[in-house]
C-alpha cells in the first residue's frame, strides 16, 4: 500500500512538470470589482515582469518603460514611420547654423501636485542626464552644453558643434521630471522614485503589489484628450508567461496584452471572435553582430561566410511564421522609408559560397567531419526571447552544413548582460527595439567605442560618414551619408540584419479606439493610446 | 544486519580471523541472500515491469541514431498535431517531436546517472568517514544538516545560470545539490556496521583502516547505496528537467526538459498540448519506474517484508 501511495506521489510529481506551466495563472485580484475586465472604469493590461525601476531616466525594461510613459512625458511622440510629432513640445528649431537648439512648449501641461509643467523641467532634467551621464539618452546627447530657459514655454540648448539628431533625441528619448521633486533627492540616477508619485500624464501610479499588479488613476486634466483619459483606472498584472497572459485574455481577466505575441500563439489566437489583433511594425531589427575584436571574425571573408551560412527566408517563414520582413541585410529598414536605401540586397543563402570563402581563408576540414578545423564559435543570445530562441538554432543547423560549427549558449537575463556588456563572445545574437534615427543610432552601435557597438567595430571611413550625416540639420542632407554608412556596414559585414519584426499585439475585441504606435515599447500601450480608448 | 554484508571475500592481507567471525551470527551465506533476493523481487510484478521499463528506456537511448534522425533545422509542419507522419506531432519549428523525445533520453538518462553517480561517490565518502571516524562525525553531520537545509532549488538555477547552460554543468549542479541525502543515509547504515564484532575484530587483528572500510563497511552500506542510486537517479532526471524546463539547460541538446521549455517559450503551451504531454509522460516513465524498482528491491531484501 505504501508502495502505491509513494509511487502516486511521485507520478504526481513528475506530471507537474509538465502540466504546470498550463495550470498556473495568478489569482486575479480584480475579479471582485466588475470581473476585471468588465467595468468601463478599468482597463487591465497583462505583463509578464514587475516594474525594476520607478525612475524613468533610469528604467528600460518594457514593463518600466509602459508604466512611466503614462506618467512622465516626453517632448515628442512618433507617427508610424518613425517621423516625430508633439507631444508636450508643440515647436523645435535649429539655429546657429546648428549650433543652438529650441523648443516651444505647451502651456497646458500640469503636475499632478499642482505645478505647471515648465522649461525648467525640461532644464533640470537635461541637466541631470548629463552631468550623471544617466542611461542611453547620455549616450545621444553628447554634443550637449547647457540650457537657457528663456520663458516657462520655451528653452534653448547651447551644442558643441551643429548636430542634427540632437533635438529629435532629446524629444523622443528623455522624458521630463519635476524638478521640484527629483532636485531634492540628490543623486537623480540613485533615485528610486517608489512612492508618493507626481505626475504629469495621463495617469498616476498609486498602488504596487509586486507581483501581483500596478494600479494607475487617471489624471483628469491631461491635456492631450479632450475630457482627460476616457478610463478612470489603468492595472497592470504580472504573469508568469505569455502563455498565461494569452489564457487570462481569453478568459476575460484582462484586456490587453502589453507583451507582443510569440508568432505561433498569435496564429492560434487569430480565429477568436473575442479578441483583436492589431499589427506593429518594428523600429528595431534582429541581427547577429560578430565580434571582430576577436580572430578569427576579423577576417572579412570569415564574416561573409557566416552570413552566407545564414537561410533568411526559413528564419522568417518557420521562426517567425511571416510575421516579419526583409531588411535586405541593411540597417536602414523598411519601417524608416524616409531613409531606406532601395539599392540594398539582402546577403544570399548560399553554404558552397560559405564553404569556399573559407577555404579561401585558409580553414580546412583535416578530420573530414565536415567542419572546418579551429572554426567553432559561441554565440550568446537571452534564452528568455522567444524568437532569437528559435532563429539561433536554425543559424546553428544551418551553419552546421556550411562547416562551420555554432555553439548556441542561451543565457539567463543577468548572464547573458553580463557577457554583452564585456563584449565576452563570438557571435552576439539579438534585437534592436528602437532604432528610429540612424545618425544617432549608427554612432552609437557602430562608432568605434560606441556603447552599443557589440561588432567591435572600429572602422575611421565609417566613423566620418557617421559624423558628416550628424552635422547635417535636416533629413535631406543627412540621408546621403547615412545610405553609405549603411552600405559599408553590409558590405564589411559588421552587421548581419535578419529582419524586421511585424508584432502581434492582442487585446479584448469590447475595446476600441486605440492609437497605434511602432515597436513594442509604444504599440497600443503608449500614453496617447491608452487615454483614448474606450470600451463598448 | 544480515551476514553477506560482513563477509570478507579474499584481497589484500586478510587477517586470518576475520573469515570466522560472521559465522558466529548463524546467517545464512551470501550466496543464498543474493539468490533469496532474486526469488523475492522477481514475484514483484511492478519490480519486474518497472526494471523492463528501464532497460527499455536505456536502449531507447542507446539506439536512438536507429529509431529516428536527429531533430535539427525545420520542418514546413509547424505545429502539427499527432498523426501517421509525426506520431507525437511537431513543434513550432515544424521538427519531430517523437524524435526530440527519443533523443531527449539519451541526455535525460545520461545527465541522471552520471549526476547520481557523483552525487554517490561524494555522499558515500562522507557518510561512511562520518560513521567510521568518530570525531570528523560531528562537523560532517553540521555540513551534512547545513546542506540539507539550503534551498535547493534557487541555488541550483543560481548555479547553472552563472556557470552557462551545457550538460557537464547540469550534472555537477544536480550533484552538489544532491549528495547530502545520500550521505545521511549511508552515515546512518554505518553507524549500525561500525560496532558490531566483526569490525572490532578486524581492529584487533591490526587491520588497517582504508582494509576495514574497504572490506566491511562499504559491503555493509551497499545495499542502501543500491537504493540510494535508483532514487538519486530518478532526482536527478527530475533536477534535469525543472532546470532545463527553467532555460538553464543545454540550447546544443535535446532532453525532456528543454523539450518542455521549448513549448513554453514558444507560446504553445497552451494550444498544442502534445509538445508538453509526451516528454511529460517519458519523465513520469522513468521516474515512476526507478522508484517503484528502488521500493520492489528494497522490499526484496529485508527478510521482514520478502
Amino acid at each position: 500500500m505504501r508502495t502505491f501511495r509513494r509511487a502516486l506521489a511521485v507520478a504526481a510529481g513528475a506530471l507537474s512538470i509538465g502540466l504546470a506551466a498550463t495550470a498556473c495563472s495568478p489569482g486575479n485580484p480584480d475579479s471582485q470589482a466588475g470581473g476585471g475586465s468588465g467595468s468601463a472604469d478599468r482597463i487591465t493590461i497583462g505583463t509578464t515582469a514587475d516594474v525594476l525601476n520607478y525612475n524613468p531616466l533610469v528604467g528600460n525594461s518594457r514593463t518600466d518603460t509602459w508604466v512611466t510613459n503614462l506618467m512622465y512625458p516626453r517632448m515628442m511622440s512618433m507617427g508610424m514611420d518613425g517621423v516625430r510629432s508633439p507631444y508636450l513640445a508643440s515647436k523645435w528649431e535649429y539655429t546657429d547654423g546648428g549650433r543652438k537648439a529650441k523648443f516651444t512648449l505647451r502651456d497646458d501641461f500640469t503636475w499632478s501636485d499642482g505645478e505647471k509643467v515648465t522649461a525648467d523641467d525640461v532644464a533640470f532634467t537635461i541637466d541631470a542626464v548629463a552631468k550623471e551621464k544617466i542611461g542611453v539618452v547620455a549616450g545621444l546627447i553628447s554634443s550637449y552644453q547647457k540650457s537657457t530657459v528663456i520663458s516657462p514655454t520655451e528653452i534653448e540648448f547651447q551644442l558643441s558643434q551643429p548636430d542634427g539628431t540632437f533635438l529629435e533625441n532629446v524629444g523622443f528619448w528623455m522624458p521630463v521630471v519635476p524638478e521640484h521633486v527629483f532636485s531634492k533627492v540628490g543623486s537623480v540616477q540613485k533615485f528610486a522614485n517608489d512612492k508618493d508619485w507626481v505626475s504629469a500624464g495621463p495617469y498616476k501610479l498609486t498602488t504596487v503589489e509586486r507581483g501581483q499588479r500596478y494600479v494607475l488613476e487617471r489624471m483628469e486634466n491631461f491635456p492631450l484628450i479632450e475630457g482627460g483619459p476616457k478610463t478612470k483606472e489603468v492595472v497592470f498584472r504580472v504573469f508568469p508567461d505569455v502563455n498565461t497572459e494569452a489564457l487570462a485574455l481569453r478568459n476575460g481577466d484582462v484586456d490587453l496584452i502589453a507583451n507582443a505575441l510569440p508568432p505561433p500563439l498569435a496564429k492560434t489566437l487569430e480565429g477568436d471572435s473575442k479578441l483583436k489583433l492589431v499589427k506593429v511594425p518594428s523600429l528595431g531589427w534582429a541581427h547577429m553582430q560578430y565580434n571582430t575584436a576577436r580572430e578569427p571574425l576579423d577576417k572579412l571573408e570569415v564574416r561573409q561566410a557566416l552570413a552566407a551560412a545564414v537561410d533568411y527566408e526559413a528564419i522568417r517563414r518557420v521562426a517567425l511564421q511571416g510575421k516579419a520582413v526583409s531588411s535586405n541585410s541593411s540597417v536602414l529598414t523598411p519601417t524608416l522609408k524616409q531613409w531606406q536605401d532601395p539599392s540594398a540586397k539582402e546577403y544570399a543563402h548560399d553554404p558552397a559560397k560559405a564553404k569556399s570563402l573559407l577555404t579561401g581563408a585558409g580553414f580546412k576540414d583535416g578530420n573530414g567531419d565536415g567542419l572546418f578545423d579551429g572554426l567553432s564559435l559561441r554565440m550568446i543570445y537571452d534564452q528568455a526571447d522567444p524568437n532569437i530562441s528559435k532563429w539561433a538554432q536554425l543559424v546553428r543547423d544551418s551553419s552546421k552544413a556550411a562547416g562551420i560549427e555554432i555553439k548556441l549558449e542561451g543565457l539567463e537575463r543577468n548572464t547573458y548582460v553580463e557577457k554583452y556588456t564585456a563584449r565576452d563572445y563570438d557571435i552576439y545574437a539579438g534585437s534592436w527595439a528602437i532604432m528610429e534615427n540612424p545618425p544617432a543610432n549608427l554612432a552609437l552601435a557602430f562608432k568605434c567605442k560606441g556603447f552599443i557597438n557589440y561588432a567591435n567595430a572600429c572602422d575611421p571611413e565609417l566613423d566620418a560618414l557617421i559624423d558628416q550625416a550628424r552635422g547635417q540639420l535636416d533629413q535631406a542632407g543627412q540621408k546621403g551619408p547615412i545610405q553609405q554608412a549603411a552600405r559599408m556596414i553590409t558590405d564589411k559585414v559588421y552587421d548581419n540584419v535578419l529582419y524586421v519584426e511585424e508584432f502581434t499585439i492582442a487585446h479584448s475585441a469590447e475595446w476600441s479606439n486605440f492609437l497605434v504606435q511602432p515597436s513594442e515599447l509604444l504599440s497600443i500601450v503608449n500614453p496617447v493610446s491608452v487615454a483614448q480608448a474606450t470600451k463598448g | 544486519m544480515t551476514t553477506e554484508l560482513v563477509m570478507p571475500s579474499g584481497g589484500d592481507t586478510p587477517p586470518p580471523a576475520a573469515a570466522a567471525t560472521p559465522a558466529a551470527g548463524g546467517l545464512p551465506p551470501s550466496e543464498s541472500v543474493a539468490r533469496q533476493t532474486w526469488q523475492s523481487f522477481r514475484r514483484n510484478p511492478l519490480g519486474l515491469v518497472s526494471a523492463g521499463v528501464l532497460i527499455l528506456l536505456g536502449l531507447v537511448a542507446l539506439a536512438a541514431p536507429l529509431i529516428a534522425d536527429y531533430p535539427s533545422g525545420y520542418g514546413e509542419e509547424v505545429l502539427a498535431g499527432p498523426g501517421a507522419g509525426h506520431w507525437f506531432g511537431t513543434d513550432d519549428l515544424g521538427r519531430d517531436v517523437f524524435a526530440q523525445v527519443i533523443w531527449g533520453t539519451r541526455v535525460s538518462i545520461v545527465v541522471g546517472l552520471a549526476a547520481s553517480l557523483l552525487a554517490i561517490v561524494i555522499g558515500v565518502l562522507v557518510g561512511v568517514a562520518a560513521a567510521y571516524f568518530r570525531p570528523a562525525d560531528l562537523v560532517l553531520g553540521v555540513i551534512v544538516d547545513v546542506s540539507l537545509s539550503l534551498p535547493v532549488l534557487p541555488l541550483m538555477i543560481l548555479v547553472a545560470a552563472l556557470a552557462g547552460p551545457s550538460v557537464p554543468t547540469l550534472v555537477v549542479v544536480i550533484a552538489v545539490f544532491s549528495w547530502p541525502e545520500v550521505a545521511r543515509v549511508v552515515r546512518s547504515q554505518g553507524l549500525a556496521v561500525v560496532p558490531m564484532p566483526y569490525v572490532s575484530a578486524a581492529h584487533v587483528i591490526g587491520g588497517s583502516h582504508l582494509w576495514i572500510i574497504r572490506k566491511h563497511v562499504l559491503p555493509g552500506v551497499a545495499p542502501v547505496v543500491a537504493v540510494s542510486v535508483v532514487l538519486t537517479t530518478s532526482r536527478a532526471v527530475l533536477s534535469e528537467a525543472g532546470l532545463s524546463f527553467l532555460g538553464l539547460g543545454d540550447p546544443n541538446s535535446w532532453s525532456w526538459g528543454t523539450i518542455l521549455h521549448q513549448a513554453q517559450r514558444s507560446g504553445s503551451l497552451a494550444t498544442a498540448w502534445w509538445t508538453t504531454l509526451f516528454p511529460s509522460l517519458a519523465i513520469l516513465l522513468l521516474v515512476v519506474a526507478t522508484t517503484l524498482l528502488a521500493v520492489a528491491y528494497n522490499d526484496a531484501r529485508n527478510p521482514r517484508t520478502r
